[in-house]
């Protein structure tokens, strides 16, 4: 540490008010340090949530997806059992809005574990989910915008009009979006009621909302999207994709 | 701080360089590993559903 031309300090100073200096340059410098460090960790941090997350998100929901699929294939002689089990995940979720050949696994329960698996997961609570093969009812999902597989990022390109397309063991269940809301609050609960009144609807049917948070990179308000079922189409041999996804 | 490790540590520059690029990677590990998982949880980025406040926000 050679401090000696230092403008104010530039007579020729004495032993011991070299001492005072270099220890407040040591203090200066390690509180540098730390600052820096603590810069470096934030971005890092940045780095963990929106890559790392999507890296380790991505596998563990392809690896899911894989396994469903494996089970599908190997079950299908029998037919009830495996629709119903929803431990693996209950079928796949397709929005071609959000990207050529979007495919997303879906999982039971919005808690923190099962959505940083990078899947949808629908809702338990506050408000009880319907299942797409309810006779009526609303199947409400929910997925990150951001980290952790981030597969609802584009959820803002959807547009209304647009098909979301819900695929089990045998069925592919073909909404259209009616009805989009760009911005509520984080407590508007009622948005994933049975009966999606937010949305203009004030009877019975089969809808599907998804849930996400908005602007990009914050969780201050939640994005809204709303659809009804078309019609159904039963799984073929080859599963062919409806016309919708083509 | 940075000076202090890289005076305690052992063996000519070349070495200490190669000493100090593992303690990097260690502690990103253990950042990556353990800190951020713990971490992010704890801080108000990545809440997607809806609830009804404090129940869910825990």
């Amino acid at each position: 540490m050679t401090t000696t031309d230092h403008g104010q300090d530039s007579e020729v100073a004495p032993p011991p008010r070299r001492r005072t200096w270099n220890r407040v340059a040591a203090t200066i410098s390690a509180t540098g340090e730390l600052l820096i460090t603590a810069g470096l960790i934030l971005g890092l941090f940045v780095v963990y949530s929106l890559w790392w997350t999507n890296v380790t998100a991505d596998r563990q929901a392809k690896k899911a997806a894989d396994a469903v699929r494996h089970d599908w294939a190997t079950s299908s002689g029998d037919s009830k059992p495996g629709r119903l089990d929803t431990k693996d995940g209950i079928g796949f979720l397709h929005v071609p809005a959000m990207g050529k050949g979007f495919e997303l696994l879906v999982k039971k329960g919005t808690s923190t574990n099962v959505l940083n698996e990078g899947v949808a997961g629908y809702y338990t609570d506050p408000v009880k989910s319907a299942m797409p093969w309810d006779k009526t009812g609303n199947f409400t999902l929910a997925a990150h915008r951001d980290g952790h597989g981030a597969k609802f990022h584009n959820i803002d390109k959807i547009k209304n009009g647009d098909p979301v397309v819900f695929e089990d063991r045998d069925t592919w269940y073909v909404y259209k979006v009616y009805k989009i809301l760009p911005e509520t609050s984080k407590y508007d609960v009622k948005v994933i009621n049975q009966i999606p009144k937010e949305s203009g609807k004030n009877k019975a049917g089969r809808y599907i909302t998804l849930t996400t948070c908005t602007p990009v990179y914050t969780s201050r308000y939640r994005y809204i999207v709303w659809a009804q079922l078309v019609r159904t189409q039963k799984v073929d041999a080859d599963r062919t994709p409806p016309k919708e996804l083509g | 701080m940075y000076g202090w490790i890289w005076r305690h540590l052992p063996g000519n520059a070349w070495v200490r360089a190669l000493i100090s690029l593992l303690l990097v990677l260690a502690v990103i590990y253990v950042l990556f590993q353990y800190v951020f998982p713990w971490a992010e949880p704890l801080l108000p980025f990545n809440d997607v559903t809806v609830n009804e406040g404090m129940a869910a926000v825990r």
